[in-house]
């Protein structure tokens, strides 16, 4: 047992250049193997259109919520404050409800073309 | 109690629609279909995971700011006047609570979108049909929780009115 020891550590002697190297990109393969469980997992991934296949859409990413100022929680309160609150928040949700987002069908048979009815 | 009916009825039509997907199978003239337009089919499909990803960023965003940049605040503002803010933030718990299963359904919806487009539907048409049923009831789940976003946001507003109401009634009592 002693003798493997001591093998071993004469081999790390000899070649440890070549065990910094491979201990380098195994620690480095481990590393991004849990970053990329991690990028998965969180749904950062679903978020990021900088990955191939959006190039079509990134363009059309709204950046600008400058319309959407956030309320300062340290102020009066009074009815002219809620009345603004209620006014600014209206804004906001009528610009949501204008969307009907992921409404309709476009992975029904029909609409891929692929129904019963299509053959028809 | 009509919200429970509600939820048990939606959990109902999560569960048939589920059911239906896996017992949908496709006929031969469906995977004859589905052979032939393969590539139409895989190019729609991408469109589909691109528009539906924009969609996911925009949306996302709007609805992080409504909970974050407006309601946080007005509740912060009621809190800090030492007013009565329970409602208005158990309907923000509510409201953060179905925007956390709009992100966890959409991720499982764009999973299951992937796996359809990757399979390979010249070889394997009964599986990409199998996926594209899947991915249908993901979307549909993410779909009703939109909606019930909305239905939050609306309901946020009216306890809003009914805060002010309350207010409103508090300071002519005070008054007198």
């Amino acid at each position: 047992m002693e003798n493997k020891i001591v093998e071993a550590q004469s081999f790390i002697h000899k070649h440890n250049f070549l065990v910094f190297i491979s201990l380098s990109i195994l620690i480095s393969a481990v590393v991004v193997y849990i970053s990329m469980q991690m990028y998965n997992s969180s749904g950062a991934a679903q978020l990021d259109l900088s990955r191939p296949g959006y190039v079509s859409v990134r363009s059309k990413v709204d950046t600008s919520d400058s319309d959407y100022e956030t309320y300062s929680a340290n102020g009066p309160m009074n009815k002219g404050v809620i009345d603004n609150f209620k006014e600014q928040f209206k804004k906001q949700a009528q610009k949501i409800e204008a969307v009907d987002a992921f409404g309709g069908s476009p992975l029904d048979s029909t609409a891929l073309g692929i129904s019963d009815t299509s053959t028809q | 109690m009509t919200g429970f009916i509600a939820v048990v009825f939606v959990c109902g039509l999560s569960i048939m629609k589920i059911a239906s997907a896996q017992s949908d199978q496709p006929s031969d003239a469906q995977i004859q279909l589905v052979q032939n337009n393969c590539l139409a089919l895989k190019s729609t499909l991408n469109q589909l995971h691109a528009s539906d990803a924009l969609l996911r960023v925009n949306m996302g965003q709007l609805y992080e700011s409504m909970a974050v940049k407006l309601m946080n605040g007005f509740n912060g503002r009621i809190e800090n006047n030492n007013l009565n803010n329970i409602s208005l933030v158990s309907e923000t718990k509510n409201y953060n609570s179905i925007l956390d299963n709009f992100r966890n359904d959409y991720r499982a919806y764009e999973e299951q979108l992937s796996s359809a487009i990757n399979i390979d539907c010249q070889n394997h048409p009964v599986s990409f049909y199998n996926a594209i049923s899947s991915a249908r009831v993901a979307r549909d789940k993410v779909h009703s929780d939109v909606l019930q976003l909305n239905q939050s946001i609306a309901s946020y507003q009216s306890t809003v009115g009914q805060f002010e109401s309350d207010y409103l009634l508090s300071l002519e009592g005070t008054v007198r």
